[in-house]
């Protein structure tokens, strides 16, 4: 599957959170599987015309949260969900995250079972992907 | 090989009684893309020149690839490519004639082929003269001309000034395209900090001649942030935190923008002087550049008031 990244230049994220939050996006969504090829770092900096530490950047944040794994001489890949590590502070960055969400929507006057209903419909979005893409396999 | 390919040592140039360039003392590591920005008239062109050699400097030196710029050799000068504002390239000479001139200068290293690419992807022909040629035409070839000897340092003076999106675009697929060949290194000035954010991984901002920054991009960006405090009752008249680059109040606010305070060192602070809450802003480069070198006075141009 094509990895669709787009760069923002002026915008208030340095462009390697950009591309770290797009991939981790896409595979959250399961658009890159488990197993998956990464672009080689100086493949995507040409694609993208950004520069290549720029990515490498962006990979190794992705490598320290887990979500992918490099193995030398062969490239990078989407590690498996399984072997994904999750600790305290992710979950409280989750939280916060969440904290943030919650109050932006109450203060909109949406009702609680409204944002709950929300959160839902966005979830399936996710997770019904990830299905299309077990089922492909 | 040495990693620093290009150092100046209080490099300072002075037009009459006008200061272009102030004691300036930079190092470019090899092997990044540094965008070199400052306002209209803030000595990046002079700068160039001196490291060129092409001026020579009231005080003071400059290096480029270990050799003095004031007495730089073929053999140096072969390894470096120089791009100059607005492309001016010889009028009554056709683009093959103006390759062969210039590969005159890089006999070891031309790359025919690429040249030849690069003016076929440009929808150009050799036999077209330079005179007949649109400024965004004119701006290709220099890039083709830049490009072909594949240099191992190339320093572009404003390259993208008044082109189009897509040209300017190409210039920064060029950049990008060199960088990946090893240990090469490109210096380029531009106002678009947009380009600058997008290719570069150093930037180094001159101010009225003064070099006020040379890092890692990344580290640019995260330094500079702006806080807002709100108080209860006022403002304290004591702003004693470190890093405070620009400080406006207002009855119960204070909006700092400050270089280098960790949030920590914010947090401690807003905690001692008794605000009631703040925020930290993320800012984009652009406002970032902008506030790094505005002056200190807090002046804007158009003021608004509540009438």
């Amino acid at each position: 599957m094509p990895l669709w990244i787009q760069i923002l230049p002026g915008s208030d994220e340095p462009i390697y959170i950009q591309v770290t939050e797009q991939i981790s996006k896409a595979i959250a969504r399961g658009e890159l599987a488990s197993g998956d090829k990464l672009p080689a770092v100086r493949k995507l900096a040409s694609e993208l015309v950004i520069n290549p530490n720029t990515v490498a950047r962006a990979y190794s944040r992705l490598e320290q949260a887990g979500l992918v794994t490099t193995k030398t001489g062969s490239g990078t890949f989407v590690t498996d969900p399984k072997l994904r590590k999750t600790d305290a502070a992710d979950i409280n960055m989750l939280t916060e995250r969440m904290d943030t969400l919650i109050t932006r929507g109450l203060n909109l006057g949406i009702e609680a079972q409204d944002l709950i209903r929300l959160f839902e419909n966005r979830l399936t979005k996710f997770s019904d992907k990830l299905n299309e893409r077990k089922e492909e396999k | 090989m040495n990693n620093i390919v290009l150092k100046t040592k209080g490099l300072t140039k002075y037009y009459g009684g006008t200061l272009a360039v102030d004691h300036m003392d930079l190092e470019i590591p090899r092997g990044c893309i540094c965008g070199f920005v400052g306002r209209n008239g803030a000595g990046k062109t002079t700068a160039i020149k001196l490291m060129l050699g092409l001026l020579n400097p009231t005080a003071g030196s400059s290096r480029l690839l270990g050799c003095d710029s004031s007495a730089l050799t073929p053999a140096i000068r072969q390894r470096i490519g120089y791009v100059t504002e607005g492309h001016r390239l010889f009028r009554w000479m056709n683009i093959g004639g103006l390759e062969k001139f210039q590969r005159a200068f890089f006999p070891k290293q031309w790359d025919d082929r690429f040249f030849a690419d690069m003016i076929e992807y440009f929808e150009l022909s050799k036999k077209q003269k330079i005179k007949h040629l649109s400024n965004g035409q004119r701006a290709q070839v220099s890039l083709a001309l830049a490009l072909a000897p594949n240099p191992e340092l190339l320093i572009m003076d404003d390259p993208t000034l008044g082109l189009d999106a897509a040209i300017r675009r190409q210039f920064l697929e060029g950049m990008i395209e060199l960088i990946m060949r090893q240990g090469r290194t490109v210096l380029f000035s531009s106002h678009i900090l947009g380009d600058v954010e997008r290719v570069s991984d150093r930037i180094v901002v001159i101010d009225k001649g003064v070099l006020r920054a040379n890092c890692s991009l990344e580290q640019f960006q995260k330094a500079i942030k702006k806080v807002i405090l709100s108080f209860a009752d006022s403002v304290p008249d004591l702003v004693n935190i470190d890093g405070v680059l620009h400080c406006k109040r207002s009855e119960k606010q204070l909006e700092l923008t400050l270089v280098g305070t960790d949030d920590e060192k914010i947090s401690e602070w807003a905690k001692s002087a008794g605000a009631e809450n703040y925020n930290i802003i993320k800012m984009n480069l652009e406002d970032q550049f902008i506030e790094f070198t505005a002056p200190a006075n807090d002046r804007r141009l158009f003021q608004w008031e509540e009438r």
